[in-house]
């Protein structure tokens, strides 16, 4: 193994990092980030893991509490690193490491080490030590055995991250794989309210459930964190056992040679869905949108993320729905439906050119103002993501566990498309001044700016915190009755856009040299 | 009479000054050669010419009229290829010369049958490969196809023949010629001189940064510059912008 090289390259990776503070944004983006992290850090490690660690203590179930709080942490990560791509950006491709002279296992090695060297899962790593340290400091677990636990459960979980973003990634990349995949998450959405009510009804069930979840990793390391015994000893165990096998999974997957997509063309076609909808914009506008339109839809991640977004919508609005009441789905689903309407697209949408690469100079060679590039760009997340309401309100309409009313379908459209406004004025905004250089092809990893993280995370905490805080100051608000205050927040919404585009047109034309080093990577 | 014509242009990026006081004019019809070394701005002069970039001082005329960034009615009449190509990479060749077509104002006929006959032409007819999948040499024919599919007026071609094969480059002198034949003009960068020397009629040499060293006539050799006399187009370039040697003994 060339232990110095991979070393090397680790410490390449965060030169890069700290290379980014060469510019005034990043200097900025690096200690907002910083800060952030470090205030998150503070907040995890104090009020999560060692408080956690104490109220186990106290209610004198360490090794429940310790179970649950893990396995939340896992399931956490897992979903969080596949939805929002933090801690699973490729830092150095299996291409880009194949200059040096490395064998595969120190590449793979490479690649994998500086991935679990992110921030990110360095969040889950303070919590979990936050955990393991309150249990010791009071004597409710060992120090190394506790330290070693969490360090295993965290080698584990970045494991379990990656052969669930392989799996997903190769799925979307064969035939059938978008249409199994939404198959998967609508399951996956759907199943806890049947679960709830059918363990409500075997309680035993939910007692043999417990047994097996001691086989997972989470369990196995609140056995090895708080057991003295031989079951410590077996928790270990397991947990190695885990890594061995999500390892030999991983390696199986990135094995596998790439699929191509199966409708390979060969003949060309000239009418296309893009093109047609693209020629509702009329002449002028018309080729551009439906360029832009290809562009989004031939892009891996708005494919996963378009057909990703109402399930998960769906499962929000259910998970959150329970503390708000008899009409907590309905409360729910006004904010969430709006997510269902910029998800897909977000990734594109606030950093509409950093995915063009070298190709952002033609849009200014073309005999178009460069106002119609942005607008043209723009109106195509929209039509995208208005397309999904019909089908986001066909859903609610046969699913939802709620009576019909034509008022909350009524409000359910006004939040939607208020959402979908609001959310692509702001990406305006961060595309003309947060912009950066990502990958169109990744489909992992979170290549957002600091600004288009804000904005997306800022959107969907909007999407489940406004109704929430709606309901407990204004409840009359939040009810059927009260449909005609919605009516006027798609216009306003639509108004503060169209503002935005209008203002946001003569900025692009003057940014485009700034842009233009940033999407190429010069700045 | 000219068709492109700069005034005392000047560029430059923050403080780094890219092109200083660079006056040209390029005679309607000829097929133009711009050298210089690497990093001595030539790009960035192409950029200014062409609307992608906005010079810091002086003057462009394009056809006789003056130009910028937002002269889409010229830009209308002009056809670039620019260093980097400009291609969108997740779309077919046919999808990305439509588009261009389409957005420099062909008809949709016309659009369908000057793509087909571009990807005969240039031997694109793989349409099962996105242009990411497309070797470089291809990419850059589809670029030169979507700088010559609406039938410019002045053609810029910047660094066309690299990483393309010899039938490839045969082809687009060919079609170059018979472009300047029109009375049309193409203003081409290139680092192969030996080409250059065979297909343009005239040359500019700029130094770093952007600093207009010679212009003049290279159909005869010799030519007599400084004293001295110049049998190849290589001899006067490396005369002009200084030839370098480098020993390095582990080598």
């Amino acid at each position: 193994m060339n232990g110095p090289l991979i070393l090397e390259l680790t410490g390449l990776r965060y030169k890069l990092l700290w290379a980014k503070t060469r510019s005034r944004n990043g200097r900025i983006a690096l200690f907002l980030t910083g800060y952030l992290l470090l205030l998150l850090l503070i907040v995890l490690m104090a009020f999560g893991g060692i408080g956690a660690a104490i109220a186990a203590v106290r209610a004198g179930k360490a090794l429940m509490i310790a179970q649950g709080v893990l396995m939340s942490l896992f399931v956490q990560a897992v979903i969080s690193t596949n939805i929002l791509g933090f801690g699973m950006s490729t830092v150095f491709s299996e291409f880009e490491l194949r200059r040096y002279p490395l064998t595969a296992t120190d590449r793979r090695l490479a690649r994998h080490l500086t991935g679990i060297l992110d921030p990110f899962w360095f969040l889950f790593l303070s919590l979990e030590l936050g955990l393991a340290l309150g249990l010791y400091g009071l004597e409710a677990a060992g120090f190394w055995s506790g330290v070693c636990a969490v360090l295993l459960l965290f080698i584990c979980n970045y494991l379990c991250a990656r052969v669930v973003g392989a799996f997903v990634d190769q799925l979307m990349k064969r035939k059938g794989g978008p249409a199994v995949l939404l198959g998967l998450v609508m399951a996956m959405g759907v199943a806890p309210g049947p679960l709830a009510q059918i363990f409500k009804k075997h309680a035993d069930w939910g007692v043999q459930l417990l047994q097996r979840l001691a086989f997972t990793p989470p369990f196995a390391a609140a056995s090895a964190m708080v057991s003295t015994d031989g079951t410590a000893a077996r928790g270990f165990a397991l947990l190695l056992l885990w890594i061995a096998a999500f390892l030999a999974a991983l390696i199986w997957m990135e094995k596998r040679p790439p699929a191509r997509q199966a409708a390979v063309s060969t003949k060309v076609s000239w009418e296309t869905p893009f093109d047609r909808a693209g020629a509702f914009f009329g002449p002028h506008l018309g080729p551009f949108v439906g360029h832009w339109l290809r562009f989004y839809a031939r892009n891996a991640r708005t494919r996963t993320m378009g057909l990703l977004s109402i399930p998960l919508a769906a499962f929000l609005t259910y998970s959150t729905s329970r503390t708000l009441g008899p009409d907590g789905v309905f409360i729910a689903a006004i904010g969430t439906i709006s997510m269902a309407t910029f998800l897909g697209t977000s990734r594109i949408a606030v950093n509409q050119f950093g995915y063009s690469g070298g190709a952002f100079r033609r849009y200014f060679l073309l005999p178009a103002a460069p106002a119609d590039t942005l607008r043209a760009a723009s109106y195509a997340a929209l039509t995208l993501g208005a397309a999904s309401i019909p089908l986001t309100l066909l859903l609610w309409t046969v699913f939802a566990p709620v009576a019909f009313d034509p008022r909350r379908i009524l409000m359910l459209f006004a939040s939607a498309l208020t959402g979908l406004f609001l959310f692509n004025a702001a990406g305006l905004w961060v595309t003309l001044y947060n912009p950066r250089k990502g990958n169109y092809d990744s489909n992992f990893g979170n290549d957002l700016s600091l600004g288009g993280n804000v904005v997306l995370i800022g959107s969907m905490f909007c999407a489940l915190l406004v109704p929430r805080a709606l309901h407990r100051w204004y409840p009359a608000a939040v009810t059927p009755e009260a449909w005609l205050l919605f009516l006027p927040l798609p216009f306003l919404a639509a108004l503060l856009y169209r503002i935005s585009l209008r203002a946001a047109g003569p900025l692009f034309s003057a940014r485009r040299e700034k842009l233009l080093a940033v999407v190429e990577g010069r700045d | 009479m000219d068709a492109i014509r700069l005034t005392n242009l000047s560029k430059k990026y923050g403080t780094v000054l890219a092109v200083e006081n660079l006056s040209l004019a390029v005679p309607a019809g000829s097929m133009f050669g711009f050298l210089g070394p690497n990093g001595s701005g030539k790009s960035t002069t192409i950029g200014c010419m062409t609307g992608l970039l906005d010079p810091t001082a002086g003057r462009i005329e394009l056809l006789c009229a003056p130009f910028d960034a937002g002269n889409a009615a010229i830009k209308r009449r002009i056809g670039v290829m620019p260093e980097n190509l400009g291609l969108f990479e997740p779309l077919y060749a046919h999808e990305f010369l439509a588009f261009v077509a389409r957005m420099f104002g062909l008809d949709e006929a016309t659009t369908r049958t000057r793509v087909t006959e571009l990807l005969a032409a240039l031997e694109l007819t793989d349409t099962s490969k996105t242009l990411s999948e497309y070797s470089t040499g291809m990419r850059k024919r589809v670029a030169f196809g979507a700088a010559v599919i609406h039938s410019p007026e002045v053609l810029f071609l910047d660094e066309p023949f690299e990483s393309i094969d010899p039938a490839g480059v045969a082809l687009m002198k060919q079609w170059l010629r018979r472009l300047t034949d029109q009375g049309r003009t193409v203003f081409i960068t290139s680092h192969v001189l030996e080409t250059v020397e065979r297909i343009c009629t005239e040359v500019a040499i700029v130094t770093r940064p952007g600093k207009l060293v010679w212009q003049g006539d290279i159909t005869t050799f010799p030519i007599r510059y400084d004293g001295q006399e110049f049998h190849a187009l290589e001899q006067l370039f490396l005369h002009l912008t200084g030839e370098r040697y480098a020993d390095l003994k582990w080598l």
